[in-house]
């Protein structure tokens, strides 16, 4: 079987083989979301994956790229659940704190680390959402429909709790072949002339 | 040598404990009233089923996926507008009531769970006939609020959806009373064990809703001015449905 090197690829095809791989990743993480694996449930939680490739994907980049990344991601699962609250701006904030981060002063680079950033935005991101549940709670002037503000952050506590800890555990999974991948596209890339 | 043993080991065996016998009595005569009460349950389920029974047929639906994020209660079925499933329809699965329809794909459908806590339903307890509206809790667990002050209700009753629900048919099994909070404001509240498995679903059954239209104009005239007809305002989807989605 002939092995294909990707450092022998054309720099054109590789670079569109590394978009493939990096929207390939997206669309598995997305497929995944609806599933619930036996025992990577914790009280009906599963993982956030959309939050782990959003922390994976910003680690190494700037803050806009983290953001549009957040964008993106949380408008598809918008598409995916309820747009309102939308999901976008909590995943957005968490892309681009991730960026923010500065990890190379701080932190060590590896999937540890990512998973302790997971655990972080996760508690973040949820604690968005249960926020933008209380506004829409607050400014809804018919009471028709919401989920009661007590209840929302009970709600809250449960949700962000088991939430860190699954996706903080499944992030090295996501982590480390993508960002494998991606250092050796950048290695490949700072070789050309 | 016997005779001294016996004298040695005397202290150390333990005489039956009063109270621990007691305990297992009382123990198994509420089993056996809980038995009693399953029965009685069972056969009023029985009932209620065969009343349901003369609505349309159901259409059978694999369930294929559960809610792609942490706030929502929801699952995805595998039959869609194709196979003529429209918003509002009812689901239910063995054992009772479990959601609506909330969003149709050709192929999918969005089922929103009664155990959400943005699904607010008209319910009523069997036995008295007392009304309230139920609010999901948890994943198996509801709440269900009265209308009145002091309500007839028991644990163990069994709740069904309101006669009185614009947008749900009556009769409809949903589960049993589990406790009772008598000191919520302003009126007590019912802790609802559903009936159906909403965890560990598989397959479920997709009804045609007869009230489902009134849901729309429901959704869309919803104001403060309607609150004197009992559930009415409780009883509405909060995120605007019939939009489609890209997956």
């Amino acid at each position: 079987m002939a092995v294909i090197r990707v450092e022998h690829l054309d720099p054109k095809l590789r670079r569109w083989i590394d978009w493939g791989v990096t929207v390939g990743s997206v669309m598995l993480c997305l497929l995944i979301l609806p599933l619930r694996i036996p025992g990577v449930e914790l009280l009906g939680v599963a993982p956030n994956w959309l939050l782990i490739w959003v922390v994976c994907w910003s680690m190494k980049r700037t803050m806009w790229q983290g953001a549009i990344a957040g964008l993106c991601l949380g408008l598809i699962q918008d598409g995916l659940t309820y747009a309102s609250p939308t999901h976008a701006l909590s995943l957005t904030i968490a892309g681009a704190l991730t960026a923010r981060l500065q990890k190379q002063k701080y932190i060590q680079e590896d999937f540890i680390s990512a998973a302790m950033i997971t655990f972080g935005m996760a508690v973040i991101l949820e604690t968005i959402v249960a926020m933008q549940f209380s506004v829409q709670f607050l400014m809804e002037q018919s009471p028709k429909t919401y989920i009661f503000l007590s209840e929302t952050w009970v709600y809250h506590q449960q949700i962000a709790l088991s939430s860190a800890i699954l996706s903080s555990l499944w992030t090295p999974v996501v982590y480390f072949p993508l960002n494998l991948w991606w250092e050796r596209m950048r290695t490949l890339e700072d070789l050309q002339p | 040598m016997l005779e001294v043993y016996q004298v040695l080991a005397g202290p150390f065996v333990g005489t039956p404990n009063r109270e621990q016998v007691l305990n297992i009595a009382q123990d198994e005569a509420v089993q056996q009233h809980i038995t009693e009460l399953e029965s009685q349950n069972q056969m009023l389920r029985e009932l209620i089923s065969y009343q349901s029974d003369q609505s349309p047929e159901g259409k059978m639906a694999p369930v294929i996926g559960r809610s792609a994020d942490q706030w929502w209660q929801q699952i995805i079925i595998q039959r869609g507008s194709n196979q003529g499933i429209q918003v509002n329809n009812l689901v239910a699965s063995t054992g009772g009531l479990i959601g609506r329809v909330s969003h149709v794909t050709p192929n999918t459908s969005r089922v929103l769970l009664i155990s959400d806590p943005a699904s607010q339903i008209g319910a009523m307890v069997n036995r008295s006939r007392t009304m309230g509206y139920l609010r999901g809790q948890s994943e198996s667990r509801a709440v269900l609020v009265f209308f009145d002050r002091f309500p007839d209700v028991r644990p163990g009753d069994v709740v069904s959806t309101s006669p009185l629900s614009q947008i749900m048919p009556a009769g409809f099994p949903i589960g049993r009373v589990e406790s009772i909070n008598n000191n919520t404001s302003p009126s007590p509240e019912a802790i609802i064990e559903l009936s159906a498995p909403v965890s560990s679903l598989e397959w479920v059954v997709v009804y045609p809703n007869s009230k489902g239209q009134n849901a729309e104009i429901l959704q869309e005239s919803a104001s403060p001015s309607e609150e004197d007809s009992t559930d009415t305002p409780s009883e509405t989807l909060s995120s605007p449905s019939n939009s489609t989605d890209q997956n």
